[in-house]
């Protein structure tokens, strides 16, 4: 009997309209769980990783991040007569390897996921664009 | 009456319809008054159609959106409401590609047909009391007669593409539509029984009334079976979502509309939609007593009876898109098997009852 009751009385599709009918009113705990992207933004998780940035006290400008880079995404340029790492992020895959590896704790990754850009060539952040100071603790 | 007549009535009532046709009969032409006048009738059928067409698009992916926990469409416009009209303008800003292998003339063709099938359908449809273009004595045969020339399109379509997608998702388009029309036709002659006439005016008029003093005496609850098969059986000629294999987007790209873009896929897009809302307006004309209802005041029974059809064919079209978010897809052999074997005999079977209620003169 098992077959008829489920074939002939169509028990499973009038389950599941209740449930899609209790979406769209919004019965019980189903609140409209996407944002309307540019005008609001989700809340990105603290150790989310997304662009670089550099401390500039901190930085040495050893290569040790360059060295272990898998995509070869970082190169060491001359700014302002010291050493910094400009970052190729058309290549970056996000690992962290070069926060990792960095010896003085100098990179860190930012939350901040907007990169889309027009060009490639648009894509390369220098020091100009990653470096931050800390704040002494005094 | 119908709207032709209407129109004269609301002219004469200006007092503008003599003075017309006084103008129109000095020149000689009192044919092109008539002319005028049902012309202007259909641009306001096909302009309603094509405007409620275009929303319907929009209540479609609002209604996903809300199944889903989205938001849906909402920057253009309020609440996004003129989505549809920027979609549009898009797409007529896009190229229209021919491909190399296609029979030019008709791959242009077929959309065309699939279109016009869609409008002829809204002639015999009562959208109230005397606001019908045309009532035909075989109305409801006419209506299934339009709805039989979209297969054969999509037909066209699918071969003039010369794509393997378009050809195999038009052959499961045509096996479909013919394998439901049948148990289509079979419930909607159940209520052709009941009513002893295929216009679709006198199917409304047959539904005024109340069964036993309380309930309204539309055909759902005289032959529920009937309204079930109907609503499935007109469900999988749409093409609608547990029936759409002549678009599955995961085995055929988009089914017979692959290779369109640009203002023919507009075509295929918004007739799939008028369809949708022809269909919906039959299952109301049939089963739930078209545009009858409470009279109210001393409002014109013209207004009323569009609203109490329109209320009732967006709660129609409401459940269809309801039932689109909620059900997978069948399998091929499934919508066979269920088309022949069990549709077939329960819509004989509901013929029977019908032919049997109608003798025994229960009704």
């Amino acid at each position: 009997m098992a077959w008829i009751s489920k074939k002939w009385t169509m028990i499973g599709i009038i389950q599941g309209l209740i449930v899609t009918l209790k979406h769209v009113l919004q019965i019980g705990n189903r609140p409209t769980v996407t944002v309307q992207y540019p005008y609001e933004r989700m809340k990105v998780s603290p150790r989310f990783r997304g662009k670089h940035a550099v401390d500039e006290d901190a930085c040495i400008g050893c290569g040790i991040c360059e060295v272990n880079c898998p995509n070869g995404t970082i190169t060491i340029v001359k700014y302002n007569t010291r050493w910094f790492p400009q970052f190729d992020l058309g290549m970056c895959l996000f690992c962290g390897l070069c926060v990792d590896v960095c010896p003085m704790n100098a990179l860190k990754m930012t939350g901040d996921y907007e990169l889309a850009d027009y060009t490639r060539e648009s894509l390369i952040y220098g020091p100009e664009k990653l470096l931050f100071k800390k704040e002494v603790n005094k | 009456m119908n709207a032709y007549e209407l129109i004269v009535s609301i002219l004469y009532s200006i007092d503008v319809y003599d003075l017309l046709l006084d103008a129109f009969r000095s020149a000689g032409m009192e044919y092109a008054l008539r002319v005028i006048i049902v012309l202007v009738e259909l641009a306001v059928l096909f302009g309603f159609v094509l405007i409620t067409v275009m929303f319907l698009t929009w209540m479609e992916r609002k209604v996903v959106a809300m199944v889903q926990s989205r938001y849906g469409p909402m920057v253009t416009g309020p609440r996004g409401l003129l989505q549809p009209v920027m979609d549009g303008i898009k797409l007529i800003g896009k190229e229209d590609i021919i491909p190399a292998g296609a029979d030019r003339w008709i791959f242009t063709l077929a959309p065309f047909v699939v279109f016009v099938a869609a409008l002829l359908v809204f002639i015999p449809l009562p959208f109230g009391y005397s606001l019908i273009i045309s009532d035909l004595k075989v109305g409801l045969l006419y209506i299934i007669a339009i709805s039989a020339v979209s297969p054969v399109a999509i037909l066209l379509a699918g071969w003039a593409s010369n794509n393997k997608y378009s050809l195999m998702g038009a052959m499961r388009a045509v096996a479909q539509d013919i394998s439901y029309t049948i148990p289509l036709a079979l419930a909607a002659i159940a209520v052709v029984v009941f009513t002893g006439s295929l216009s679709t005016v006198d199917i409304v008029n047959a539904q005024s009334g109340t069964l036993f003093g309380i309930i309204p005496k539309w055909f759902i609850f005289i032959t529920p079976l009937g309204f079930i098969l109907f609503l499935i059986a007109s469900i999988a000629e749409m093409g609608r979502i547990p029936f759409d294999f002549q678009e599955s987007e995961q085995e055929l790209v988009a089914g017979f509309f692959t290779e369109y873009s640009g203002m023919k896929f507009a075509m295929f897009f918004l007739a799939e939609y008028a369809h949708l809302f022809a269909v919906s307006g039959i299952v109301v004309t049939l089963f739930f007593g078209g545009w009858t209802g409470p009279v109210l005041g001393n409002i014109p029974v013209q207004i009323t009876s569009l609203i109490y059809f329109l209320i009732k064919t967006y709660a129609v079209i409401f459940f269809a898109m309801w039932l689109r978010d909620t059900v997978p897809r069948v399998r091929i052999d499934q919508l066979l098997n269920l088309g022949w074997k069990i549709m077939v005999p329960l819509a004989l079977l509901n013929l029977l009852f019908a032919g049997f209620v109608v003798t025994a003169g229960v009704i």
